[in-house]
């Protein structure tokens, strides 16, 4: 008893010694160290095992290295993830005794808040998620991310990915490549084709007034013509940038300040949302990004807007419904597409750079890629021959419409000056939906814009 | 009290009855959706939510147990408050014995000192700490947690535990120093022991408070295998679809441990912690 | 024995361990806050003094921060006043009775051990139009509110929804103070004011009432606190949404410090609701001290 109370009494000494010793000085590399030493022998301080940094320290000849994923592979259900976790475990395999890679996960909420915490936190994990945009930006400016036009020149890699060079728009910053995509997900219309049969509409509409038409002849024949949330911003947002766009309302021109949220193209715009909102199920205002889906494959709702990686969760949820799910690009947009892809980055200072570049062409490889268009479906990034028949039948539909479209664009919130800056936006669309004028809602961007971006 | 007045009181007494049953249904209703839920499939979730399960889904509780690491997070908090709520107990009663019994100047000021740390709320000292310990390597740790959940429900414990010592009486202790009995050991052995439904008290209230504690634990723990209950049920809001029905099993994990243990002890449990708050 | 515990080293012993963490987890750590709020301050960068600019936006230019401190004081006040309703309506029925009077107050108070986060997701669900009440209201025919998502009205629907369940969870703590007070109250009391021809409820206005007073305000100080510090429900029930209408004080430091990582902006937020906290207790410490006299 004794012994452990002084055990105890000892800890907390340390523990206290500890803080006295970083408490000036800010940041003292040897307390960690020896806090981790110091734990192992004291019952109280029950945490032996060292933070992600001690991953990297090869201690057998095996170079270990981490990766930071948002899902978590275990658990999850999303078919795109669960071929991550397998080309994860095909890596470790066939790399065993050389390299090897650990897998931090969190939630796609917490995600870049875990990652700068660790790179404030000089962990940087070697190798991580990311999406092209203001997201990749904030680690390419201060040289988190490294530079790997090097690597993907080296032997070719950069020639196996469909359309060279051009694959990489989104991740090049002056030239230089920072990110590799693995996989271009779409936003396009689904449809259920009987609904559409049995309302009479023969023709996919082109243009906005076409979809206004097939939405009344829907809601004619007794059918909810389209299913979104609101619930989870970024939807709704969705529907909204591709409105934009096609109003020619140009995001550059915003950033700089030479456009303004209030000019009559983003007005026409939102005021084309708030038409098209009353074809919505009258629950979108509370549903989840889950439950619109969901609405879309129990058959309650005839049109879906969603990205791609939806086909995943629509079969998986009723298969029986992948013969009557069609697919076709959102009318009225001039040809131009939403695509988004997922992208590794490496950390620029990775002690172990083959080893990430080795795990990255795991990704990109033909077994992945092949994964990715059969079961997964989503768009192959490589030139990766696949078998269509094995791909869910929606993937073929997405791939005309991206095979057809004649430029891409990222997602809206995503493709803004920050990432508040595209949440402001979300929540105005949401505002707007809710009830807020045009004019007021697109106010409160506006005003964001002049108070975090144009003044900058 | 004459009969007419004993015939009303009945009749309000069975209206207070009714009133009072139908609360208790409000508050043990919700809890019973979330089981029944829990027992559902995806998709007749959506399609029926109050109809029967066909077939209870026990999978949605191995899922959420052990692909959702539910299993885990659970050692984890039983690790990170277990660690916290000894050392609490430990430190908590050695300062409070200090400023309780023995004589010194600033013995008045320590303990406001303590006492201003009731009224700080965490969210003042999350990005300072956050900042400072993952420069420490601290965050992403159970040390990192345990040592804010300490610190934060020290003030309390060193009140009532204050309050507790001073109550007890002087001539035990006076008998014990003629005895020979040296300070250390007089603590150990007369004022712990002679307290023990204080340190039980606050035991509770720092077990409970941190047990439930999402807001830290959110921010300082990335790794899977070592989140702690609380922030585990926010995982299976995937990226782009959410696994309900499993979601609901883990509501239920969650809660239950506590619901049993409740239910064994909750007369202690309430009194315990409404003691706890009259002194606090 | 007075040299005894005049024992210096002992004192130092008992009490440094206490202390050191105390003033290096909480004390300094709450200047830092304080300082860094007057800090242009990211993750990745470092904290830069910028003065006042940090509050001036706050107070000025942010219009999620006027939602969330018309949203915190509104939960400050109606989780005071209908604690204070409500526990002592309950405290003053289950004193009343006698059989079952255990099973209801164990009842009463379980929410408020359970874990937030949890029950948050759990009425979360319970006010998703698919899933909960509104499928239970379409069985007679009513179409229900949208709980979480209405934006009508000064305080909108989903801060009344989010309050109650609130109510439901921490009333069984005010609850249980009443009922501890009141038990401790002579029973020959009562007695005397019923053979004085008193009723049941004049005796509660003029012989409980009083008395219970000093546990009014331990209770008030306990629900204004915590009220501000309000966090978990709301986070896992909306998150904020929609359109940040939903969020207080804490969500929007948050949100702030931790999906866009303006640390110096969060300390801000952080500062002023420590202002906050430590009005609310000066406030009540000054009535507690009033009504002291009468015990």
């Amino acid at each position: 008893m004794k012994k452990k109370v002084l055990s105890v009494l000892l800890s907390t000494a340390m523990v206290a010694s500890m803080l006295v010793g970083c408490g000036g000085s800010g940041d003292t590399p040897a307390a960690p160290a020896a806090d981790n030493g110091g734990s192992q022998d004291t019952a109280s301080a029950g945490d032996a095992e060292a933070p992600a940094a001690d991953n990297s320290g090869s201690s057998e000849g095996v170079e270990e290295i981490t990766w930071m994923f948002w899902d978590d592979l275990n658990a999850t259900e999303d078919l795109i993830s669960i071929g991550y976790r397998e080309t994860v475990e095909r890596f470790n395999k066939d790399y065993e005794g050389k390299y090897h890679v650990n897998v931090v996960t969190t939630n796609l909420e917490e995600y870049y808040a875990k990652l700068n915490a660790l790179v404030a936190a000089g962990e940087t994990p070697d190798c991580f998620i990311v999406s092209p945009g203001p997201n990749l930006d904030v680690y390419v400016d201060p040289g988190v991310a490294a530079d790997l036009t090097d690597y993907l020149k080296a032997d070719g890699w950069l020639d196996t990915f469909n359309g060279g060079e051009g694959a990489f728009s989104q991740q090049t910053y002056d030239g230089k490549i920072y990110a590799v995509p693995l996989n271009i997900a779409a936003a396009c219309v689904f449809y259920n084709t009987e609904m559409f049969e049995k309302a009479g509409i023969t023709t996919m509409p082109t243009d906005w007034q076409g979809m206004l038409d097939a939405c009344e002849k829907l809601q004619a024949a007794g059918y909810t013509p389209l299913t979104i949330s609101a619930g989870t911003a970024w939807c709704l947002s969705m529907l909204a940038g591709y409105l934009c766009d096609s109003e020619g309302v140009d995001l550059a021109a915003l950033d700089s300040g030479s456009a303004s949220w209030l000019d009559a193209n983003v007005v026409s715009a939102t005021n084309k949302l708030v038409e098209i909102s009353k074809y919505f199920q009258p629950t979108a205002a509370g549903d989840t990004n889950d439950v619109a889906t969901a609405n879309f494959y129990n058959e309650e709702a005839a049109m879906l807007i969603q990205g791609s990686w939806a086909i995943a969760q629509i079969n998986g949820a009723n298969p029986d419904f992948e013969s009557k799910c069609g697919v076709f690009a959102f009318p009225g947009t001039d040809g131009r597409v939403i695509a988004k892809s997922d992208s590794l980055a490496m950390s620029a200072n990775t002690a172990h750079p083959d080893a990430v570049i080795a795990f990255m062409k795991y990704f990109t490889d033909d077994t992945a890629q092949k994964y990715t268009a059969e079961v997964g479906g989503k768009i192959p990034v490589t030139t990766v021959e696949y078998d269509a028949s094995k791909a869910p039948a929606q993937l073929a539909y997405v791939m005309d419409v991206f095979g057809n479209a004649k430029s891409t664009f990222g997602f809206y919130n995503e493709s803004m000056a920050t990432t508040e800056a595209g949440a402001c936006f979300d929540d105005a669309m949401v505002a707007i939906y809710l009830g807020t004028p045009v004019e007021e809602g697109l106010a409160t961007i506006e005003d964001f814009y002049k108070n975090n971006v144009w003044n900058k | 009290m004459s009969k007419t007045g004993k015939k009303k009181s009945k009749i309000s007494t069975k209206i207070i009855y009714v009133f009072l049953s139908l609360l208790a249904v409000i508050y043990l209703l919700p809890l019973v959706w979330v089981i029944y839920v829990s027992l559902k499939d995806d998709k007749t979730l959506f399609v029926s939510p109050w109809a029967l399960p066909e077939r209870p889904m026990i999978e949605n509780y191995t899922f959420a147990w052990t692909a959702g690491k539910l299993g885990t997070a659970t050692l984890n908090s039983a690790l990170v408050c277990g660690v916290t709520l000894i050392l609490c107990l430990l430190i908590g009663s050695m300062a409070a014995f200090a400023i309780g019994r023995m004589k010194w100047k600033l013995s008045g000021a320590v303990m406001t000192y303590f006492l201003t740390g009731m009224m700080i709320p965490v969210h003042c000292i999350l990005i300072p700490v956050f900042t400072r310990f993952s420069k420490m390597h601290l965050t992403n740790s159970q040390l990192g947690l345990i040592l804010p959940y300490l610190t934060l429900s020290l003030p309390i414990t060193i009140f009532i535990m204050t309050g507790f010592f001073q109550s007890l009486p002087n001539e035990l202790f006076e008998s014990a120093c003629i005895d020979g009995c040296s300070i250390y050991r007089s603590f150990t052995r007369i004022a712990l022991p002679l307290s023990k439904t204080g340190l039980f008290v606050t035991g509770l209230m720092t077990f409970v408070a941190n047990w439930n504690e999402l807001l830290l634990a959110m921010v300082f723990i990335s790794d899977d295998t070592k989140k702690t209950l609380p922030v585990s049920l926010s995982k299976f809001v995937g990226p782009y679809n959410t696994n309900y029905s499993q979601m609901f099993a883990a509501i239920v994990i969650a809660i239950i441990p506590t619901i049993i243990v409740y239910c064994m002890f909750s007369n202690q449990i309430v009194e315990g912690l409404t003691q706890g708050a009259v002194k606090g | 024995m007075d040299k005894l515990l005049r024992d210096k080293k002992a004192i130092v012993v008992f009490v440094a361990p206490a202390f050191l963490l105390f003033t290096f987890v909480l004390f300094i750590p709450i200047c830092q806050s304080v300082y860094y709020s007057f800090c242009d301050y990211n993750a990745l960068t470092k904290p830069e003094f910028i003065g006042l600019g940090n509050y001036k936006q706050l107070f000025t230019i942010d219009r999620t921060m006027k939602i969330a401190l018309k949203n915190s004081m509104f939960f400050l006040i109606f989780s005071v006043v209908t604690q204070l309703i409500a526990g002592l309506i309950l405290a003053a029925l289950l004193t009343n009775i006698k059989k079952g009077r255990d099973f209801f107050k164990n009842v009463y108070y379980l929410p408020c051990v359970l874990s937030s986060a949890a029950l948050g997701l759990l009425w979360m669900f319970v006010f998703t139009p698919k899933l909960g009440i509104n499928q239970i209201l379409a069985q007679f025919g009513i179409e229900g509110p949208l709980w979480l998502m209405d934006t009508k009205g000064f305080i909108i629907l989903p801060m009344w929804v989010i309050a109650s369940v609130s109510l439901w969870q921490y009333v069984g703590q005010s609850m249980m103070l009443y009922m501890a007070q009141i038990s401790g109250i002579s029973s020959s009391l009562y007695e005397a004011s019923y053979i004085d021809g008193c009723t049941k409820a004049q005796a509660f206005r003029y012989i409980t009432l009083p008395l219970i007073r000093p546990m009014v305000a331990t209770a008030m100080s306990l629900n204004a606190i915590g009220s501000l510090k309000f966090f978990d429900l709301i986070f896992n029930m909306t998150e904020g949404g929609p359109n940040h209408m939903t969020d207080v004080l804490a969500t929007h430091l948050y949100q702030q410090g931790f999906k866009y990582f303006k640390y110096g902006y969060a300390s801000a937020i952080g500062t002023v609701l420590l202002v906050m906290c430590l009005i609310v207790t000066f406030i009540i410490n000054k009535f507690v001290k009033v009504e002291n006299y009468e015990m």
